[in-house]
C-alpha cells in the first residue's frame, strides 16, 4: 500500500516536469504571397470591351506590387466560368496551382458608367476576405483597375497602396524633349510641356501638376504647369535652374542655382517667391535636393569633397551639414524614401555601370539594389515608399522600370518604345 | 463477515486515540514533503540540459575567406537571390551510409561521391532518414557568415544542443512567410507548433499549440515544419523524449 502511495507521488510531479523542450525559430524568409488573378468575368458585352484595358492595368498592378507572385494564368486549373462566390468556387483547384489567395473581378456596363466588383479569398480556408464595388466613367477602366489594385493592397499590409498616383517623365522627341504627367505605369500619360528641351519634371503636390527646367525662353527656367494648362514660370531670374523638389507639406520648393563657377541650393515658396540660399560654396556644385518626409531635412549632391556626394542638411539651420555617402566616387540624384528611413541614389561603381543603391540616413549603410543589369538610374521612390521607379537601359533603348525599395522584382513599365529618362513618382 | 470487518484497515485510525493521529497526520504531511522534493530534486538532476532562449544554443556559421572588398567601394551583390522555390522530395544519399548512432555528419560536409551498390533499393528508408540532413548540404552555404565564427563553421557545443540547432536550421530553410503582412504586425507576430519526432526522424505529429492570431502566419509555419520533415534520427539519449513529450517550435518572424 504505502509502495504504490511513494510510487504515484514520485511519478506525479515527474509527469509535470516532464515539459517539452521550447525551441525559438526567428528568421523567416519573407516572401511575396502567391495569389491567382483570374480573368474579370464580363457580365455584359459593354464590359467585355472594356475588359482588356482593366485586366491589363490590374495585372500589372498586382505583378509590380512587390508583395504578390501572380501565378501563371496559364496554370489555373479552375473553371473558366466558375463562380463568384466562397460557395460556388472550387478553392482545391487554387490550391492546386499554389494559389494562397484568388481574387476575382466581375464588370459590368451600364450606360456610360463602368461597374466593378472585387472579392477576395483566402484559398485555404475559403473564407471572403473583402467585397468591393466601384463605379467609374466608362472610359475609365484603368482608374478602377488602381482603385482595385490600391485595395488589394492596403487589405494586405495596411498601408496605402501607390496605384493611384502619378508619374512625370521625360521622353525624348526628336531633338527636344518632352515632359509627360500621366498614372503611375506611365500610360494615359498626356504631354505637359512640348517643343524646346524640357528636363527634370517633378511631380507636384496634388499630383495635377508638374515642375520642370525648360529651355522655351532659350535660357533654362523653372516652370509649373498642369496638364493641359499654361505653365507658370516659378524661378527665371536668367541662371540655370534645375532639380525642383516640393516640400511634402507642398508649400516651398528647394532648387538649385547655377552662380558663377558653382551651383547653390535655394529654398521658395511653392511659386517661387522668396528665395533663401541654403548653401554657400562658391566653387562647388550643389544640386538635386530632395526633401526628407518630416520636411526639416534636405538630401543634395555636392562635389565640395572633390566628388559628387550625397549630403544632407537641415532646413532651418543650414550650415548644419552632414555628409552621407563615403562609398564610391560618384553619387548623384538622390531621393528621400517617403518613409524617412532611405535615400535611394545612383552611383556609378568602378566598373563604370550606373547602378541604383539605398543609403539609410541614420547608419550611412550603402545597399545595392540593380547590378551587372546595363546601367540603371534616376530612382524615384513610390508615394508610399515601398516601391522605386527608374531608368535602365538593359534593354537597349532607355525604358522606365520598377522594383521594390530592397531592389526585388524588377519590371519594364509597360511604355511604347521610346527613350524615356528622369522618372519622378509622386501623389 | 465480521471478521473482514476487524481486520479492516479502518480501525488502524480508530483504535489510536486524537494525539496520535495527529502525530501521524504530522509526520504522513512530513513524508510525503520529502517524497516531493526528493522527486523534484531527481527530476532536476535527471533534466535535459534545458534550453536558454535567450542564448543562441549553437554557432553554426561559415566563415567566408579571402581579402574582404574595399570599404571606399560601392557593395556588391555576393549571391543570386534564392533559388526558386519548389517542391523537393527528399534526395536519397548517394551512398548508403553505415548507422551510425551518435554523431550525425557535420552540417556543411561535401556530399560522398554518387557511387552503385547493391541492395540500394532496400535501403531506402534509412536512405531518406541519412538524406533528410544532406539536403540541408546540398543548399548553398552562407558566405556571409559572422566574422567571429568558426573556420569550419561548425562549433556544437553539445550533441543535444546541436540537433536542435539543426532542427531549427533545417525548418528555417523552409520558413517562407508572406510579404504582404505589415511590419507593424510582424514585431509581435509568435506562434507554437508541437511537434513529436520518431526515432527514425520522422514527423510524428505537429500541432498548432499556440496560434499567432494571423491565418498567413499560422499557416506558413506549420507548412514549414511539414516541408522541412523528415529530420534526422534523434540522438540517443534525445529519442524518447522526442517520440513522448515531443518538442515546442516557437516561430517569430
Amino acid at each position: 500500500m504505502i509502495r504504490i502511495l511513494t510510487l504515484s507521488l514520485l511519478l506525479c510531479p515527474l509527469a509535470a516536469l516532464a515539459q517539452a523542450p521550447v525551441i525559438e525559430i526567428s528568421g523567416a524568409n519573407f516572401r511575396p504571397l502567391p495569389i491567382a488573378v483570374p480573368l474579370p468575368q464580363a457580365l455584359n458585352d459593354g464590359a467585355r470591351t472594356v475588359s482588356p484595358e482593366f485586366d491589363d492595368a490590374f495585372f500589372f498592378d498586382c505583378s509590380a506590387a512587390g508583395i504578390f507572385q501572380v501565378l501563371d494564368r496559364k496554370s489555373y486549373l479552375a473553371d473558366a466560368r466558375e463562380g463568384f462566390t466562397a460557395s460556388t468556387i472550387t478553392f482545391s483547384r487554387w490550391a492546386d496551382v499554389g494559389a494562397e489567395a484568388l481574387v476575382k473581378v466581375q464588370l459590368s456596363v451600364d450606360g456610360r458608367e463602368l461597374r466593378g466588383e472585387m472579392r477576395l479569398f483566402t484559398v485555404s480556408s475559403g473564407k471572403e476576405e473583402l467585397r468591393l464595388v466601384h463605379v467609374v466613367p466608362l472610359d475609365q477602366p484603368r482608374k478602377l483597375a488602381h482603385f482595385f489594385a490600391d485595395a488589394l493592397y492596403k487589405q494586405f499590409t495596411r498601408e496605402p497602396g501607390p496605384f493611384q498616383s502619378h508619374l512625370a517623365f521625360v521622353r525624348r522627341a526628336g531633338k527636344g524633349k518632352d515632359v509627360y504627367l500621366g498614372d503611375w505605369d506611365g500610360k494615359r500619360a498626356a504631354p505637359v510641356a512640348q517643343g524646346s528641351i524640357n528636363l527634370l519634371p517633378v511631380v507636384g503636390p496634388q499630383g495635377d501638376s508638374v515642375a520642370f527646367t525648360s529651355y522655351r525662353s532659350g535660357k533654362p527656367a523653372l516652370y509649373l504647369q498642369k496638364a493641359g494648362g499654361a505653365a507658370t514660370p516659378l524661378v527665371t531670374n536668367g541662371a540655370m535652374v534645375t532639380g525642383a523638389s516640393f516640400s511634402p507639406d507642398g508649400r516651398r520648393i528647394a532648387y538649385s542655382m547655377a552662380q558663377g563657377e558653382g551651383a547653390q541650393l535655394f529654398v521658395a515658396d511653392a511659386g517661387g517667391g522668396n528665395p533663401q540660399p541654403l548653401t554657400d560654396t562658391p566653387y562647388f556644385i550643389n544640386s538635386s535636393p530632395t526633401w526628407s518626409p518630416d520636411g526639416r531635412r534636405i538630401a543634395f549632391v555636392s562635389n565640395r569633397a572633390g566628388t559628387p556626394q550625397i549630403y544632407v542638411l537641415t532646413v532651418a539651420n543650414p550650415k548644419d551639414v552632414r555628409r552621407l555617402t563615403f562609398q564610391g566616387n560618384y553619387n548623384q540624384t538622390p531621393d528621400w524614401s517617403p518613409r524617412g528611413d532611405l535615400i535611394a541614389f545612383t552611383a556609378r561603381d568602378e566598373r563604370n555601370a550606373f547602378d541604383l543603391f539605398t543609403v539609410n540616413v541614420e547608419s550611412g549603410k550603402v545597399t545595392r539594389l540593380t547590378q551587372d543589369q546595363g546601367n540603371n538610374q534616376e530612382p524615384s521612390f513610390s508615394p508610399n515608399g515601398r516601391l522605386i521607379v527608374f531608368n535602365s537601359n538593359r534593354t537597349g533603348a532607355s525604358m522606365l522600370w520598377v522594383m521594390t525599395a530592397e531592389g526585388q522584382n524588377q519590371k519594364m513599365l509597360p511604355l511604347e518604345k521610346g527613350d524615356y529618362s528622369t522618372p519622378d513618382w509622386g501623389p | 463477515m465480521t471478521s473482514v470487518a476487524s481486520v479492516a484497515p479502518v480501525s488502524l485510525l480508530v483504535r489510536r486515540s486524537e494525539a496520535t493521529l495527529f502525530k501521524f497526520l504530522f509526520w504522513s504531511a512530513v513524508v510525503h514533503a520529502a517524497l516531493v522534493s526528493l522527486a523534484i530534486a531527481y527530476a532536476k538532476l535527471h533534466e535535459e540540459p534545458s534550453i536558454d532562449l535567450d542564448q543562441k544554443p549553437i554557432k553554426a556559421t561559415l566563415v567566408r575567406q579571402g581579402t574582404p572588398r574595399d570599404e571606399k567601394l560601392l557593395p556588391r551583390i555576393e549571391q543570386a537571390p534564392p533559388p526558386p522555390m519548389e517542391q523537393k522530395a527528399p534526395e536519397p544519399a548517394p551512398t548508403p551510409a553505415p548507422p551510425k548512432t551518435v554523431a550525425p555528419a557535420p552540417v556543411a560536409a561535401p556530399a560522398p561521391p554518387k557511387t552503385k551498390q547493391a541492395g540500394e533499393k532496400k535501403a531506402d528508408t534509412r536512405q531518406q532518414l541519412f538524406g533528410a540532413f544532406d539536403k540541408m548540404s546540398k543548399s548553398k552555404p552562407d558566405t556571409t557568415g559572422a566574422a567571429d565564427g568558426d573556420p569550419n563553421g561548425d562549433s556544437a557545443v553539445a550533441e543535444g544542443e546541436a540537433y536542435y540547432a539543426r532542427l531549427r536550421s533545417q525548418i528555417t530553410r523552409f520558413y517562407d512567410v508572406s510579404d504582404t503582412i505589415p511590419d507593424s504586425e510582424r514585431i509581435r507576430l509568435t506562434a507554437q507548433v508541437a511537434v513529436v519526432i520518431s526515432a527514425a526522424g520522422q514527423l510524428e505529429r505537429a500541432r498548432l499549440a499556440k496560434s499567432s492570431g494571423n491565418d498567413l502566419f499560422d499557416s506558413a509555419v506549420m507548412t514549414a515544419v511539414k516541408r522541412a520533415a523528415p529530420f534526422a534520427p534523434p540522438p540517443t539519449h534525445l529519442r524518447d523524449a522526442l517520440s513522448k513529450y515531443g518538442v515546442v517550435l516557437q516561430f517569430r518572424p
